[in-house]
């Protein structure tokens, strides 16, 4: 038995997942890792580090690692690589004017040796707000038809409202496991 | 429901341990061996290098989403270092104020059955590397629960949350009502290592028997 497959079947007996959210600041990444936990979201206020969440949901036990995404903060995002499973891209859909900042960056992640095998989620968050992008639009901006590197998914969702968090969180937790725990 | 909680700080264990601190060569595996809560502080308040400070602690109810506990270090204090605050004091400071803090709850705390723990902390000007946390609760000799947690990587001046949210253990009828009986001997060592080396030591200890007369 090699060590990888070793590695493999410890974090099976764990079913233990480590997910990073990222986005430019604003994007509603803390309040989603709120409302996912069912903690209040009227007093949030910039990330200027980490908000961890360990629990455990459909039988895996999640590590959640929000960093804030301010732009002094984006060159430390390379320390929270390692070992991640699932990337949560969030993006402010009615922040149209940051659109192709924010795709610069998501490219940027992509290209990472170490998320080489990571889920990749979109949340396209602020859905609710009038004058938000499509998810049309903001597929294109974001060029994800052009990835090839990673599973990916977009979804149109709102923090505030709670509309499609867990139906995409559940598919990137489930394409994970497909990917790295073996079916008994 | 009704939940009592109560912190104070500034309680020093007792003088006649202090030859016996060791110094930085503890290890993770040292303290995960540990079968009963230490006598002393495995390192001394200096250890802390990073200026790691803790400056909220919350606990919450995950089945009413009602929060039981929590204390945060005023605002006021943020920013303010250790030097300059013994400088403006005439008298001593204790060197564990701090160090170790007190819980009192009321029984029904023990029949929580999600829970979520939070600490916020904020660190120093130098990055913090493979940070982790290493927490033994203990009721008198009898281990409660064991957390083993890497942070990871702090970023320089960062302020930071993290929350457990976990199944509280099942305990036996029995020995809940011996915790309760025995305010103060549940108990908790929190150790906390930046590249394995030991930086911190907190205690707390707990007491289950708020709203009961005694």
């Amino acid at each position: 038995m090699g060590f990888l497959t070793i590695l493999k079947k410890l974090r099976q007996k764990e079913k233990e997942m480590r997910i990073l959210m990222l986005g430019l600041d604003n994007a509603g990444k803390t309040t989603i890792l709120k409302r996912f936990n069912g903690e209040p979201i009227d007093t949030i206020s910039p990330t200027l580090g980490f908000n961890i969440k360990t629990l455990e949901h459909k039988g895996f036990k999640l590590n959640i690692w929000d960093v804030g995404g301010q732009k002094s903060l984006r060159s430390y995002w390379k320390n929270y690589f390692e070992s991640t499973d699932g990337v949560a891209w969030v993006v402010d859909a009615a922040d149209g004017a940051r659109l192709s900042a924010c795709a610069a960056e998501l490219r940027a992640l992509l290209t990472e040796e170490r998320l080489a095998a990571a889920t990749l989620l979109v949340l396209a968050n602020k859905c609710d707000l009038p004058g938000a992008l499509s998810l049309q639009q903001i597929r294109e901006a974001l060029d994800l038809d052009s990835i090839k590197s990673h599973h990916w998914r977009i979804v149109r969702c709102s923090a505030v409202t709670g509309e499609n968090l867990l139906e995409g969180i559940d598919w990137m937790l489930d394409d994970i496991a497909s990917r790295i725990f073996t079916l008994d | 429901m009704s939940l009592v909680g109560k912190k104070c700080e500034s309680i020093s264990l007792h003088e006649s341990i202090k030859d016996d601190v060791i110094s930085n060569q503890v290890t993770p595996e040292d303290v995960l061996r540990l079968e009963r809560i230490t006598d002393t502080y495995l390192c001394s308040p200096e250890a802390n290098v990073y200026d790691i400070d803790f400056t909220r602690f919350k606990i919450r109810d995950l089945e009413t989403g009602t929060v039981l506990f929590e204390i945060a270090k005023p605002p006021t204090d943020f920013g303010v270092d250790n030097d300059s605050l013994e400088d403006s004091t005439e008298e001593p400071l204790d060197p564990n104020a701090g160090r170790f803090v007190r819980y009192q709850f009321t029984p029904q705390f023990l029949k929580l059955k999600t829970v979520g723990a939070t600490v916020e902390f904020t660190v120093g000007a130098r990055p913090v590397n493979h940070f982790r946390m290493i927490e033994k609760h203990f009721f008198r000799d009898t281990l409660l629960k064991t957390f083993d947690f890497e942070f990871g990587f702090c970023i320089p001046f960062s302020r930071n949350t993290c929350e457990h949210i976990y199944e509280f253990p099942t305990l036996p009828p029995d020995l809940v009502e011996e915790m309760i009986a025995a305010p103060f001997e549940t108990c908790s060592d929190s150790f906390y290592f930046v590249d394995n080396q030991l930086v911190m030591h907190n205690k707390a200890d707990y007491a289950y028997n708020g709203g009961i007369n005694n």
